[in-house]
């Protein structure tokens, strides 16, 4: 290293910045035509499939440009922060609430959306998605959060399976508040959105310290540790379990116990600056249309649609329609906007018993 | 204790690469989940051959670690020089300043350049991204440059300018040489500093552009594949040989540690 | 000192016939500052200081909800006093990591300038560097892969001793500073390497003749000699460390709880940045208060 002259120094550098040159011109300019939408989405969540959009595009003439959040938080701070920037954004009932309350979307025109006139009743009048009588997103899909067992062990039938012994050091739990205090809540027999005793709710995760192998953040690092058979029994999203089970053939069972699965709903919702609300529109209409759902399930794998007619239109045998049985929409609760103090509150809950799993 | 020292050199390598040769590994193992046992498969290397997406974001990374090395080096090493042999009111307060962007997790700084960026105007685009990625980049070339100042003799640059030599010239004629060891050094780390970093590129970049650390961070929630360990390892073999390449014929002789 | 003599140098001028082309010194020092700071100031230190502001409201100040200025986020170790010992365990790791970053980083050094010669040592020094050059993420994710039980380091293992248990240790803190060594061992050689590159080979020949054995030269001769690379190195992997996520959070499992994660959640999950910038800020107090108590010890010599 020492005997690299600085002649050769200099002019690697000069190459470097050429090639940088180059680079730039290479670059895509900042391309918005009327024709363009651009979509804020967590990365392969649906919009972004490669054969989907080839067939919009050709059906449309609409080109569809992704950015990517990986923190729903991030996404509220990306809609305030990029004005102008964004067509459509799919987004969580419990963060729409949010995102309405701050007049960051538009009222949703129902009437360019006609797949939404199948949709299930109970998503559309989710409090959540509509203000004064106006839907400010049109729900997209829907899932639950809730046990998952290796397949061969006896399935629980409750949440109190997570604290049983026999599951020592072989529990693995969604690092994610709100979910946990979801799952407390349960297991003291409480409401998920709102449980009076925080105590009992924390009490009832401490209680589970023995048996917690590891925290997962991403599905990813879900199905290599259950690859690598580091836990048997784990919260997980059903979407998630269809696709563990189907496309990497992993020895999974989803189980929702007697309390009731954490159900959550994800919207498609138009920012209020968004330059091409019409195409979004379009774009949302697409996105649950039964013929590109049955294909998005049956290919990749993925969590409920909301439109009744899509769910409908896949094979009776199919693992997503299995795992996501319609009578859930009424039973399960469903997690919702809550007020920030007590949004703050989940998340000391959740801090202190991490803390306490650490010790 | 010449062999001694080669052999702990070995030992300290084989450290090093033990995570590297893993994610080559898997890179040629047909599971897709990392699983063992070890089954040999050049799917991940014929799938990344047609992901473009992949390779736009690796060309991607590579220009604008290069950007950043060179501009980061330029800048840092100037400001090495004020900070190592110039005294002034505010020195030591300056030196401090260079650790905050050090110490501050880059969720934060990546945050709050998001938010200021956005209120004073300046933006997203590729100059946001280029801003950020060289100011990160800047301390590091200071503190390892700065090491290198530690070992070089002011006196020597006395005696030239004594000898009737300009303080620039005195400086890229007797000082700079005996510091390319460190400012190359700096540059490596310049790069690799930019080259990892992801919230930046994340916050900063416009829609549709993509970097690699973004391509591998986004993609973990749904799961990254091995195509990620494909490219990686054909990123780090390129620049292996080019290095070794340029480091075989840079021209031996002018030996810059004999002082 | 030499510096001092450098600035009577520059400020009496040389006496040859260049002397009125060249400027004030000042004039120099701030042109070569300037672009520096001025960028570091625009790219960080503005927004940092927005980040610092925040951190003394009630809530982020992007949403509608009403805000006002309080202390209350500074008193997080008192109100959720678990932080505490969160704290500590960063700390803690913080302080292994580069302890193990120090030794084993001064002796790659000291084996590189003494071991090994021209072309040799310019290859090991490369490959040294190398690793770094991939993705972090990728390469914490193959550490999981080698300490896991079954990993790549229990299969070595049985490869020698078939009938030996697991000594897979993937999920404890030990997997942390593993993963974190790992990551920031290539600063330390490399600062220490730099250090110790200008040594003279005279010394230590003399020191030799004169009957030093070799750890009179490790520690009387070497160990000063690399103080500075120890330091900067020091700085470099102690301060980035503290903050660290990823390698507790998958490396670490359920123990796997540090400042640095617990920000993290902040900034990603409880959207509350006042009280992520605040334990962010409080942090960088501890380390500079840190820097500060040794540095009376490390005055002479440091990189800072």
């Amino acid at each position: 290293m020492t005997e690299i002259t600085r002649r050769n120094t200099l002019k690697l550098m000069t190459t470097a910045l050429l090639l940088a040159g180059v680079g730039f011109s290479s670059l895509p300019g900042k391309a918005f035509a009327a024709g363009t939408i651009t979509v804020l989405n967590w990365q392969g969540y649906g919009t972004d499939e490669a054969w989907s959009l080839k067939a919009f595009t050709e059906k449309t003439g609409i080109e569809v440009v992704h950015d990517y959040y990986s923190s729903e938080s991030e996404m509220l701070t990306k809609l305030r922060t990029n004005p102008g920037t964004y067509d459509l954004v799919v987004l969580n009932a419990a963060r729409c609430a949010q995102a309405v309350a701050e007049d960051l979307l538009q009222p949703i025109d129902f009437t360019k959306v006609p797949n939404a006139k199948t949709v299930d009743d109970n998503l559309l009048s989710n409090p959540n998605f509509s203000k004064d009588g106006k839907g400010y997103a049109v729900p997209w899909v829907w899932g639950m959060t809730s046990l998952a067992i290796r397949e061969g062990m006896p399935v629980p039938d409750s949440y109190a399976a997570l604290a049983d012994p026999a599951y020592k050091g072989r529990v693995a739990m969604d690092d994610d508040a709100i979910i946990n205090v979801g799952v407390g809540a349960l297991m003291s027999g409480q409401d998920i959105n709102d449980p009076k005793d925080l105590a009992a709710v924390t009490a009832a995760l401490k209680s589970i310290k023995p048996n917690v192998k590891l925290l997962w953040s991403t599905e990813d690092q879900w199905n290599k540790s259950f690859a690598a058979k580091e836990f048997d029994l784990s919260l997980f999203w059903s979407g998630g379990s269809v696709r563990s089970k189907r496309n990497s053939k992993l020895p999974v069972t989803f189980v929702v116990p007697k309390e009731g699965g954490i159900g959550w709903v994800d919207g498609l919702g138009i920012p209020v600056s968004a330059p091409n609300a019409e195409g979004a529109l379009a774009f949302a209409n697409w996105m649950i249309d039964p013929a590109f759902y049955v294909e998005w399930a049956t290919k990749v794998g993925a969590p409920a649609s909301s439109n009744s007619a899509a769910l409908e239109a896949l094979p009776a045998d199919d693992l997503s329609r299995q795992v996501h049985k319609p009578e859930y929409l009424k039973t399960m609760g469903i997690v919702s906007g809550i007020p920030d103090d007590r949004r703050e509150a989940f998340n000391n809950v959740w801090q202190e018993v991490k803390a306490f799993y650490a010790e | 204790m010449t062999s001694l020292g080669r052999f702990y050199l070995i030992a300290i390598l084989v450290f090093l690469y033990t995570p590297i040769l893993v994610m080559m590994a898997m890179g040629f193992n047909a599971s897709l989940l990392y699983e063992l046992p070890f089954s040999f498969s050049t799917q991940w290397y014929e799938a990344l051959w047609s992901n473009t997406v992949l390779l736009k974001a690796g060309f991607n990374s590579i220009v604008i670690a290069t950007i950043t090395a060179v501009l980061a080096t330029a800048l840092g090493t100037m400001a090495s020089v004020a900070l190592s042999r110039r005294t002034f009111r505010g020195k030591s307060l300056l030196q401090l300043m260079l650790l905050p962007p050090i110490a501050i997790p880059w969720l934060i700084t990546g945050t709050a350049m998001l938010i200021f960026f956005y209120w004073s105007g300046i933006g997203r685009g590729m100059h946001a991204l280029l801003i950020g990625h060289v100011a990160l980049a800047i301390p590091y070339v200071v503190l390892v440059v700065g090491t290198g100042f530690k070992t070089i003799r002011a006196d020597l640059e006395e005696a030239a300018m004594s000898l009737g030599s300009t303080p620039v010239h005195a400086f890229f004629s007797v000082t700079l040489p005996l510091l390319y060891p460190s400012i190359l050094g700096a540059a490596l780390f310049a790069f690799a500093v930019s080259l990892d970093q992801f919230v930046i590129s994340y916050f900063l970049a416009t829609p549709g552009y993509t970097t690699l650390p973004v391509q591998i961070y986004s993609s973990i929630r749904k799961g990254f594949t091995p195509e990620i360990n494909a490219i990686s390892t054909v990123l780090l073999l390129g620049s292996m040989t080019v290095i070794l390449i340029f480091a075989r014929f840079a021209k031996p002789g002018d030996t810059s540690d004999k002082r | 000192m030499q510096n001092d003599q450098l600035t009577l140098a520059s400020a009496r001028g040389p006496s040859g016939p260049r002397s009125q082309r060249s400027l004030p010194s000042w004039v120099s020092t701030t042109a070569l500052l300037m672009p520096t700071y001025g960028w570091l100031t625009i790219a960080v230190f503005l927004p940092l200081l927005t980040m610092f502001a925040f951190s003394f409201l009630s809530a982020t100040p992007m949403g509608k909800a009403p805000i006002v200025f309080t202390f209350k986020q500074y008193r997080a170790f008192i109100d959720q006093p678990y932080l505490v010992g969160i704290g500590i365990t960063s700390l803690l790791i913080g302080f292994w990591t580069t302890l193990f970053c120090a030794i084993l980083g001064f002796l790659a050094a000291v084996a590189l300038v003494r071991s090994t010669f021209g072309k040799t040592r310019e290859m090991l020094l490369i490959l040294i560097l190398l690793p770094f050059w991939t993705n972090g993420l990728v390469r914490v994710f193959s550490w999981t892969m080698v300490l896991r039980e079954n990993g790549f380091l229990d299969s070595l293992l049985h490869m020698v001793a078939p009938e030996a248990g697991s000594i897979g240790f993937l999920y404890t803190r030990y997997a942390i500073v593993v993963g974190l060594v790992h990551g920031y061992l290539p600063y330390m050689i490399l600062t220490c390497y730099i250090a110790l590159s200008t040594i003279d080979d005279a010394i230590i020949a003399a020191a030799a003749s004169l009957g030093a054995r070799w750890w009179t030269i490790l520690f009387k001769i070497l160990l000063p000699l690399a103080a500075p690379g120890l330091i900067s190195g020091a700085v470099l992997t102690f301060i980035p460390v503290i903050g660290s996520f990823m390698e507790p959070r998958i490396l670490g499992g359920r123990v796997g709880v540090t400042m640095g994660t617990v920000i993290e959640d902040q900034f990603t999950q409880a959207f509350n940045w006042p009280l992520g910038a605040s334990l962010s800020f409080t942090l960088l107090a501890v380390v500079l208060a840190i820097f500060a108590t040794f540095s009376g010890v490390l005055r002479r010599g440091t990189a800072l």
